[in-house]
């Protein structure tokens, strides 16, 4: 028997006017996992976000969340933190939480009582009669991230969860994220930070131009973008050769991306021959950044 | 629609208005406002009446010269005149500021003007001295007849009261514009105090980033409903918060004000009403207020911050309030050509028909043609409201391509 997904995406198409955006998107988000889309800016993230959520009408395709198009009424159990964010600026702080945890389903009492606890959590609670737009940028961000899991959402999509936010916050935002892991919530991360997604996420979509570049596991991609690598402290002169790549290299540490099938041993042996005087080394995977590099490109990281 | 979310959409923007100090100050300002311009207008009214009669009783000193022969020296006299034979001189003297005020009553008062010459006293001081020549004239016209009250009623003449019929029925005539008159001053102050709010419905949300989070809470339908619904709750609470001081100051001046009522005319007080003009304009005041909220909201959806919106505001409202330029039109050729596009364009429908049923110079056709077209065109805006803002209010910083947002762009394409 197999369970429907959490979230899934079938031949998803986009346009706005002339401009496909979206290009035959199919992916999909299990429940209990923590998925990480990426790209770079552009690259249609926020859009298919956005299609996802009902906020735009796909031209084409399949969006479905718990096996249906996305209902305002699945909000309920649904944390969401847009790209663009904001809250209602000139009402109170327990005023604005109580109103969305209203809209969220939870009785005024319910949703007054936990914004008057996250404020104590956060050290807000002398805040809570006082204008939004009173607030600093960082306590309004606190804010903004109460509103987005109050109703203890089963599905967290958060679109460029740190963007703008400050180190304090981009903690207290990953501590609220792995405790609605725990809970064995859903996550969607959108997202640039590929530290973050090394860290949580099980699996990853990578999109370039509207079009899926890689997906699956972390493992699974790594693996289609140059596969293993090998971290060497040695002395001496690295020779050439058909088994590896020098990928990184400096005075006495290298990085050698192997060749298909080659293993870390074969290649070890083979330096110890070549009179390399090695100290140390181990084996890793290539890292999303360098994945992230060479799918983008330079000015697609810096942007 | 989700009832929950409508209520609590309702409860939220009632309560985030009403609480706030600024809605009360401003609601009662405009009470406040009007009862100070009555008082000053009674105020000034008895300083008037009071100087009036003081001029009245203030002597004057002048000399006249009397080519009519109508002028009795006796009343002359008494009100401190001297004839005299050289009008020119006697001008001189004026002029020189040697003599107070000479009168110069011609040979034929109904072809000519009786000239008057006096030391300047101000604007309104100065009028003693033609007061003085017309009240000299004019019992010396009555010394003339010899019967004081034919005397009175050739300079007053008579009271007339006319009483107009239509179908059988006795129209109320100018007294029952009034009701009617008041559904457009009703429309006037919902515009002035709502018109801002109506444009911030789904404005707020872009302006301040909310848009995304609410669309996943609840449909536009229900947001825009929800706003609209309480807008009109808090018109309610600013209707009775000027209506109280109005109708006591009413009640007040009803025993002044008073007209009387024609037969077969329901009254308020003493006012005379016209059932189916009260029920027609109250009609249209709705459907204008629904149509005038519904193109706020799109216009809303549309820009892309309220200055913006503010610009095409004031085009809206002067669209709308350019017919009262054509009052008179409205009122004097109703069924001509201007009345009748004024009528039938959305944007000065709510204006001129409320004006021509006021006046009774609306059909009852032209009164059903113009509700369905503010109707029409108030369901259209909305409409289109609730569609450029699910897609166009997350255009936050730009102009929303309207033909985009409305998917047209996508189909041609």
């Amino acid at each position: 028997m197999t369970t429907t997904p959490t979230i899934e995406v079938r031949d998803f198409r986009m346009r706005f006017g002339d401009q496909v955006v979206i290009d035959d998107l199919s992916f999909e988000v299990h429940a209990g996992e923590t998925f990480g889309l990426l790209g770079s800016n552009g690259s249609g993230k926020t859009t298919t976000i956005r299609a996802l959520l009902g906020i735009y009408e796909p031209t084409a395709g399949s969006l479905l969340v718990e096996g249906r198009p996305f209902d305002p009424a699945l909000g309920s159990r649904l944390g969401y933190l847009p790209e663009e964010r904001g809250l209602y600026r000139k009402e109170s702080v327990l005023e604005v939480m109580t109103y969305f945890g209203r809209l969220k389903g939870l009785s005024h009492e319910a949703a007054s009582s936990w914004s008057k606890e996250y404020l104590r959590r956060v050290d807000l609670a002398d805040h809570a009669k006082v204008r939004l737009d009173k607030l600093s940028g960082g306590e309004q961000q606190k804010v903004q991230l109460g509103v987005t899991i109050m109703n203890a959402p089963s599905i967290l999509i958060l679109d460029e969860p740190t963007k703008g936010f400050d180190p304090v916050n981009r903690r207290l935002l990953m501590d609220l994220v792995d405790e609605q892991r725990a809970q064995g919530s859903t996550v969607v991360m959108v997202t640039h930070q590929m530290d973050e997604v090394e860290r949580l996420c099980d699996r990853i979509l990578l999109l370039k131009d509207g079009r899926a570049e890689a997906y699956g596991t972390l493992a699974q991609v790594q693996d289609s973008f140059g596969g293993r690598r090998m971290r060497l402290t040695f002395s001496g002169v690295l020779p050439a050769s058909p088994n590896y790549r020098v990928a990184v290299s400096e005075r006495n540490y290298a990085e050698l991306e192997l060749a298909d099938g080659v293993e870390a041993t074969t290649v070890v042996r083979e330096l110890l021959d070549a009179g390399v005087q090695l100290r140390g080394f181990e084996t890793a995977r290539v890292s999303l950044e360098e994945i992230f590099l060479k799918v983008y490109g330079e000015k697609a990281v810096a942007a | 629609m989700n009832r929950h979310n409508l209520g609590t959409v309702i409860s939220f923007e009632f309560r985030r208005t009403v609480l706030k100090p600024k809605f009360w100050l401003i609601s009662l300002a405009v009470p406040l406002l009007i009862a100070v311009v009555v008082a000053l207008i009674a105020i000034s009214g008895q300083t008037t009446a009071d100087r009036a009669q003081s001029q009245d009783q203030e002597a004057v000193t002048f000399t006249y010269t009397d080519a009519s022969g109508l002028i009795d020296p006796a009343t002359a006299t008494a009100a401190g005149g001297t004839l005299v034979t050289d009008g020119a001189t006697a001008r001189a003297a004026v002029v020189a500021g040697t003599s107070e005020c000479h009168i110069d009553y011609p040979s034929d008062p109904l072809s000519r003007p009786i000239q008057v010459s006096g030391q300047d006293l101000g604007l309104f001081d100065s009028e003693r001295y033609a007061a003085v020549a017309s009240s000299v004239f004019e019992e010396s016209i009555v010394h003339q007849i010899g019967n004081p009250r034919l005397a009175q009623l050739a300079v007053q003449g008579p009271d007339v009261q006319l009483v107009t019929f239509a179908d059988g029925v006795a129209t109320p005539g100018i007294a029952g514009v009034i009701v009617p008159a008041l559904f457009l001053v009703l429309f006037y102050l919902a515009v002035l105090m709502l018109g801002n709010q109506m444009l911030n419905v789904t404005l707020e949300e872009k302006e301040n980033r909310v848009t995304e989070m609410i669309l996943t809470t609840m449909n536009p339908t229900t947001l825009i409903v929800g706003k609209v619904i309480a807008l009109v709750l808090i018109g309610i609470v600013q209707g009775i918060v000027v209506a109280i001081p109005a109708g006591f100051a009413f009640s007040l001046l009803s025993g002044v004000m008073g007209a009387p009522a024609a037969a077969g005319t329901a009254t308020l007080g003493s006012l005379p009403i016209d059932p189916v003009r009260t029920i027609v304009g109250a009609l249209l005041f709705l459907f204008s207020f629904l149509m005038f909220t519904g193109l706020l909201v799109a216009i809303g959806a549309v820009m892309p911050s309220a200055k913006e919106a503010g610009n095409t505001f004031g085009v809206v409202i002067i669209a709308m309030f350019v017919p009262l330029y054509a009052a008179s039109l409205l009122v004097s050729d109703p069924h001509g050509v201007v009345s009748q596009v004024f009528t039938f364009f959305p944007l000065t429908a709510p204006v001129s028909a409320l004006v021509r049923n006021a006046t009774g110079g609306l059909y009852w056709w032209e009164a059903a043609l113009a509700l369905s077209v503010l109707a029409f065109f108030g369901w259209l805006f909305l409409t289109l409201g609730v569609r450029l803002f699910r897609t166009g209010s997350i255009s936050y910083a730009s102009r929303v391509n309207i033909a985009r947002a409305l998917g047209w762009g996508r189909r041609a394409s």
